[in-house]
């Protein structure tokens, strides 16, 4: 691997790696997530989608505090406002990919959200 | 084609009230042409409470509570197809996180270090070693306002001077992960949620002190905590993020992972330092302070985790905005781990300053079975519990001092009718002499010795004999105890004493626990009317307690019974009364 | 230095001054319990508490420094109220068996709770049910009266280097123990006795034997003989109301014998022919086979149980002589046995030790049966010795002073100083020069080798040879000594030391873990005064110049080194696992 230099931080700063910009599904992976089934739910969503939707990216990412209702998955794709499921089963994680990859369709009941700073908060 | 979304919760009652809303708008944005491009969904959870009908509009959208259904009409033409806000539908006061600590938690993925770099990561650091002198770092930490996270809540900047000017090359900083409280993992997050975040802060702090080694002392139970550290500490390696001459400058710093071993008390100072140095943890006292004579006699700066993470987040956008948020002598945000009969239990990261009631009933969500909450626990085995009539108090580390607890690292339950005060306080101290190293005899015996007074009134045979010596162990503790374990542990019975006395009077004269926790004070009263003689209890009770016949009826034997509460489980008609 | 008020009272002390010893300086008394001069502060029982102005909290005033212009208050009702509460707390925890204690008044807690006038135990008795530890058969663990001060465990570990003893568990649950969880016999443990020396209450105690020597003191059919050794004569009239130092030799003569003793020795007359045999093979050594030095001494059965078990590729260097005791032992059961026509299966002899480690010493090996029984029957303590004292109603302190028997209880000067560390290396060095250069030196005092550093160093001409000494006591002090010659030999250097004499116990057998309690620096020094007064004193100063030493050798073991002194006075060594488990 390549030793960063201060010039080199900087260029990766500014791509921003072109992650953030594609789809994704997040799956909250941390001893909470965990502890609720998140593996589980993870395996899965990496399976479905790997074959149904390949160009969403399903990444890992830690605690964001919303024990209560782990497992928590984000799905942010192309032209969708990105929006965080809740305490999710196996069989939500599989509408996640069908309505909500699939049709584009938000599911019901399921959706969580935060009140942040910074965010479309009230 | 780009989606709007209209999220719907009904924040005050049943999911009723939501499905009519929602078909409601289903059929109104029909009526309106734009269900193709806008989707009203019903939410589980929107994060706002006690606020009637809410309705949140992505992306970007406006967020309106106690919307009727008259207001629909008006809020799809001036917001959906306008884009305008109804100002009087908007929530005004309304109490939100800031997250600093939290920054990327949810957001990056922990294993992978570009991510972290592709949101500003380390760029705090390499401004620290190409633009500011040690000194010029330690400034901008105390414009902040920065005060130590663990619990202390000592001055940053003042540690990290007093290391910088102690004598010698040989220095060494210690992430302090042993996050012992119970119920407080806001630190474990961090460690499993933005590794790297950490360790950019400890290497900042590295060079603002001199040193050239760090370790991470983390709790053996968090072993994804140590395993995620572990690998963003590799990755940082490999791209010469740690080792020599970081980033191509004259900086270099080393960094490994020490092991704690469950020892509560090895969260403090001394004896983390001592279990590094493969002693037995115990403390030692101070003076010398660490900074001066730390780890194998070195200057050492000890900090918590999130202090840490706070660090990286300073260092690249400056401590202004963090100076401007919270209290006159605490700055900044912090994260609480909020727990107990709340609603939503998690994290959250407030800014200082921010009430209470704000944090439990805002963010919580209120108590979750609908039972008031009687107290708010701050600061875990060494806090304080805090009745209702504080709960305006705003957060902070004098605002809760005064109180008679503390910030601690940030535990905070929220205890409800349910929970008695007696067995909570009974908890917090057993905790204490669970975890006492044993080496001074005020902690060692002095907590002991409380308990077993606690246990008497829990038991029912307590006196006021009993209130009194508590009370003087508590002094002779707070006084005469090697560390903070000892010094803080009587403080939850204190806290107890001061805003739950009738509480513990009751269980002291009336021999009563109101919330029925403390089982040597319940008795199961076989009720004669409601009682169908079907001897159910009977054949089910563990020790024969219950005696009689289907002539004359069935009583619970009191002396005999062992409180298991069976028989009031098993009794389908109702008819065992709990008292 | 630093200036400071403690009690409203100005006091200058030099920087890093504690507020202890600072306050003693104006004569004020914290009370103290874990704290011992000889140990750096722990911290842990929390007694020493002071206030200083400005601060709500309250320190240690035995590991705290007194900082200029600091305000101390070391005595309010407040602070006293808390002294108590923690004494009571203690007192809790604490088995309430003063009565049938060994440190019945003589014990540090029983001393504050009596200062502090406890009339009531406020909190719950809670005394842990632990067994006691009599596996060595020195030294005795009760854990059950251990109140946690930490000082047998910075004994054992820092300042013996031994760590055999160690805290297990935490809490409430904390308790002394060796480490491991084992018996204190299956531990590394050489019974120096330093742990019980330093022990405050009765948690640690040496083995009690004296029963046994009233039984056979009972038995008209035994002949019952006794030999006390140097440090004794200088600390047991501590128990009777002498000065630590003070000489009450002839005065315990008297009372052995009027307890029924037949013969009393003195084992200042082994030490004399340990002398002749030591410098003889000193000297054999030094001229004839220079590639075994350094010599090093083996009377300190703690010492010789520690070189077996931690430096076993060592055991060459020592002195194949038996400790002066054993010799007494030996030679009073053939050499006197014999003379005096007396059955040896009826003798029962006793010697008197500051020793807790000969008690072990006394069953070592088969060597300590080289009289055809077992030379030295018990060994008990100084402290044993003035319990038996009180028992027999003896009035010491008016006794008359009388003689030893002096077939073997006549000593010369360089015999006595055994007792004193750099003792045996002054006396060996006398006689070897003698041997060597066939004259005396111009000065039998060799400053260089006295007082209480923990290694000293030095050189004595002897003709054209500079001999090269080195003495050490306390057994933390010994590893840069040994690492030295190892150093050496590993680079092919000549040895840095030729001769080498070790004591366990800080200050020497003065020092010893069977001595009265109160040992500091003060009773150390105080005490070896006095033997270097009863050296000064005495007509002969030279071990071969023993009139006693003279006839022994003359009429019974003819030649020093050879074939008779090699059967009886000489031992052999051999490595031992630190652990026998």
């Amino acid at each position: 691997m390549e030793k960063l230099t201060r010039e080199l931080l900087k260029k990766n700063s500014r791509e921003s790696t072109g992650r953030a910009a594609g789809s994704y599904v997040k799956v909250g992976m941390s001893s909470c997530g965990i502890a609720a089934g998140a593996q589980k739910i993870f395996d899965l969503l990496k399976e479905e989608i790997g074959r149904a939707h390949p160009e969403v990216a399903v990444e890992r990412c830690g605690c964001n505090g919303l024990c209560y209702a782990e497992p928590l998955v984000e799905v942010s794709i192309e032209g969708v406002p990105p929006v965080l499921y809740g305490q999710v089963t196996p069989d939500i994680a599989h509408r996640i990919v069908e309505e909500h990859l699939g049709d584009r369709r938000l599911l019901n009941d399921h959706i969580y959200a935060m009140a942040v700073k910074g965010t479309s908060a009230p | 084609m780009n989606r709007t979304i209209v999220l719907i919760k009904d924040t005050a009652g049943t999911g009723d009230a939501t499905r009519e809303a929602h078909a409601q708008w289903v059929k109104k944005l029909r009526d309106a042409g734009l269900d193709g491009t806008v989707q009203a969904v019903r939410a589980a959870d929107l994060g706002i409470y006690n606020a009637g009908m809410a309705v949140k509009i992505l992306p970007e959208g406006p967020c309106y509570v106690n919307v009727r259904s008259e207001d629909i009409d008006r809020i799809i033409e001036t917001t959906l197809k306008q884009g305008t806000v109804i100002e009087e539908l908007t929530r005004h006061t309304v109490v939100e996180q800031v997250r600093i600590v939290l920054r990327n938690c949810g957001k990056v993925d922990p294993e992978n270090i570009d991510d972290y770099l592709g949101v500003g990561g380390y760029q705090g650091l390499s401004r620290c070693l190409f633009d500011l002198t040690p000194e010029q770092v330690i400034e901008e930490v105390k414009a902040s306002g920065l005060r130590g996270r663990g619990g202390a809540g000592y001055p940053c900047w003042l540690k990290w001077s007093l290391a910088r000017k102690a004598f010698g090359d040989e220095k060494y900083i210690v992430c302090n992960a042993d996050e012992g409280d119970p119920g407080a993992y806001m630190d474990r997050s961090v460690l499993e949620g933005d590794p790297y975040a950490i360790i950019e802060g400890m290497t900042i702090i590295a060079y603002a002190v001199g040193a050239k080694k760090g370790m991470f002392y983390i709790r053996a139970e968090y072993p994804l905590a140590i395993k995620r550290i572990q690998l963003a500490i590799d990755k940082a390696y490999g791209v010469g993020l740690l080792g020599e001459k970081i980033l191509g400058s004259e900086f270099s710093f080393d960094c490994e992972i020490r092991l704690g071993a469950g020892a509560f008390v090895c969260g403090e100072e001394t004896a983390l330092i001592a279990s590094i140095e493969g002693r037995r943890g115990t403390p030692r006292p101070r003076p010398p302070y660490p900074s001066d004579y730390g780890l194998w006699g070195k200057p050492t700066v000890i900090n918590n985790v999130e202090t840490m993470a706070n660090v990286s987040y300073l260092l690249l956008n400056g401590p202004g905005d963090f100076a401007r948020m919270g209290t006159e002598k605490s700055k900044g945000t912090k994260v609480f781990a909020l727990t107990g009969g709340v609603r939503n239990s998690g994290l959250v990261e407030i800014p200082m300053g921010t009430t209470l009631r704000s944090i439990v009933e805002g963010l919580g969500g209120g108590s979750a079975d609908g039972k008031p909450i009687k107290a708010i626990q701050t600061g875990g085995p060494s806090g304080g519990m805090i009745p209702a009539e504080h709960f305006d108090t705003p957060v902070s580390y004098e605002h809760l001092q005064a109180l008679g607890s503390i910030m601690g690292s940030g535990g905070m339950i929220a205890l409800t009718e349910n929970d008695c005060m007696v067995d909570i306080a009974k908890f917090y101290l057993g905790f204490c002499v669970d975890e006492s190293c044993g080496k001074c005899s005020p902690c060692r015996i002095g907590g002991f010795q409380m308990l077993l007074l606690l246990e008497k009134i829990a038991d029912g045979k307590g006196s006021q004999e009993d209130i009194t010596s508590i009370r003087r162990l508590a002094v002779a503790m707070q006084k005469a105890s090697l560390c903070g374990l000892g010094q803080s542990a009587p403080n939850p019975v204190l806290s107890t004493l001061q805003y739950f006395m009738k509480e513990i009077e009751e269980h002291v004269v009336e021999k009563k626990c109101r919330a029925g926790k403390c089982t040597s004070l319940l008795q199961y009263v076989i009720n004669p009317q409601a009682c169908k003689r079907c001897r159910l209890c009977v054949v089910n009770c563990p020790v024969n307690a219950i005696t009689g016949d289907r002539q004359v009826g069935y009583t619970v034997g009191q002396n005999v019974c062992i409180k298991c509460g069976k028989c009031y489980e098993v009794c389908k008609f109702e008819a065992v009364d709990r008292r | 230095m630093v200036r400071a008020t403690i009690n409203g009272i100005t006091v200058t002390v030099p920087e890093g001054t504690s507020i202890l010893d600072a306050a003693r300086k104006v004569q004020i008394r914290i009370p103290t319990l874990c704290k011992h001069p000889d140990l750096p502060a722990t911290a842990a029982c929390g007694i020493c508490i002071v206030k200083i102005a400005g601060s709500n909290k309250m320190l240690r005033s035995c590991c705290t420094p007194l900082e200029q212009d600091m305000a101390v208050t070391t005595h309010d009702p407040e602070i006293v109220d808390i002294r108590r509460s923690v004494i009571e707390l203690i007192l809790s925890r604490h088995p309430n068996e003063c009565l049938t204690c060994g440190r019945n008044q003589n014990c540090e807690l029983q001393r504050l709770a009596a200062d502090f006038g406890i009339r009531a135990e406020s909190f719950a008795s809670s005394v842990p049910d632990l067994p006691s530890d009599s596996s060595t058969g020195a030294i005795v663990l009760e854990p059950r009266k251990c109140i946690s001060c930490g000082r047998c465990i910075d004994v054992c570990q820092r300042m013996q280097n031994v760590w055999a003893l160690s805290m297990l568990e935490r809490g409430i649950d904390t308790r002394m123990s060796p480490a491991g969880d084992i018996q204190l016999a299956e531990s590394p443990c050489v019974h120096c006795g330093q742990c019980s020396a330093h022990c405050p209450v009765g948690a640690i105690i040496e083995h009690d034997e004296t029963g046994i020597v009233w039984e056979q003191l009972r038995d008209k059919n035994r002949y019952c003989i006794v030999q006390i050794a140097p440090a004794v004569r200088v600390a047991l009239g501590e128990a009777f109301g002498f000065e630590s130092g003070a000489l009450v030799t002839g005065k315990l003569y008297a009372a052995l014998r009027r307890m029924g003793f037949k013969a009393v020795f003195d084992t200042n007359f082994g030490a004399d022919v340990t002398i002749v045999e030591e410098a003889t093979e000193f000297v054999k050594r030094f001229t004839t086979a220079p590639e075994t030095l350094p010599l090093i001494t083996s009377c300190c059965p703690a010492w010789v149980d520690f070189m077996e078990k931690f430096y076993p590729d060592m055991v060459s260097h020592f002195s194949s002589c038996k400790s002066p005791h054993q010799i007494v032992g030996v030679l009073a059961k053939t050499y006197f046995a014999r003379k005096r026509r007396i059955d040896q299966a009826s003798m029962f002899m006793v010697s008197i030790m500051p020793c807790t480690a000969k008690k072990h010493e006394v069953k070592r090996s088969k060597e300590m049966f080289a009289s055809g029984v077992q030379d030295i029957d018990v060994s008990i303590t100084t402290r044993e010795l003035a319990r038996m004292i009180k028992q027999a109603g003896i009035d010491f302190k008016n006794l008359p002073d009388e003689e030893p028997d002096h077939m073997l209880g006549e000593y010369s000067g360089a015999g006595t100083i055994f007792g004193v560390t750099g003792g045996v290396m002054e006396a060996a060095l006398r006689t070897a020069y003698d041997y060597i250069t066939g004259g005396k030196l111009k000065n039998v005092d060799f400053e260089n080798v006295r007082g209480l550093s923990g290694v000293k160093e030095g050189t004595v001409q002897v003709n054209e040879h500079s001999v090269k000494v080195a003495v050490a006591h306390g057994l933390s002090n010994v590893e840069s000594v040994l690492a030295e010659v190892r150093q050496a030999r590993a680079e092919g250097r000549e040895t840095p030391f030729h001769f080498i004499e070790v004591m366990a116990c800080p200050g020497g057998c003065v020092g010893g873990g069977g001595q009265p309690y109160g040992i500091t620096d003060e009773t150390r020094r105080l005490r070896g005064e006095g033997l270097y007064l009863d050296d000064r004193e005495k007509p002969i100063r030279y071990s071969h110049e023993n009139p006693s030493v003279k006839a022994l050798y003359a009429e019974f073991l003819k030649d020093p080194g050879g074939k008779q002194s090699h059967k009886l006075l000489h031992t052999t060594y051999k490595p031992i696992p630190e652990y026998k488990r």
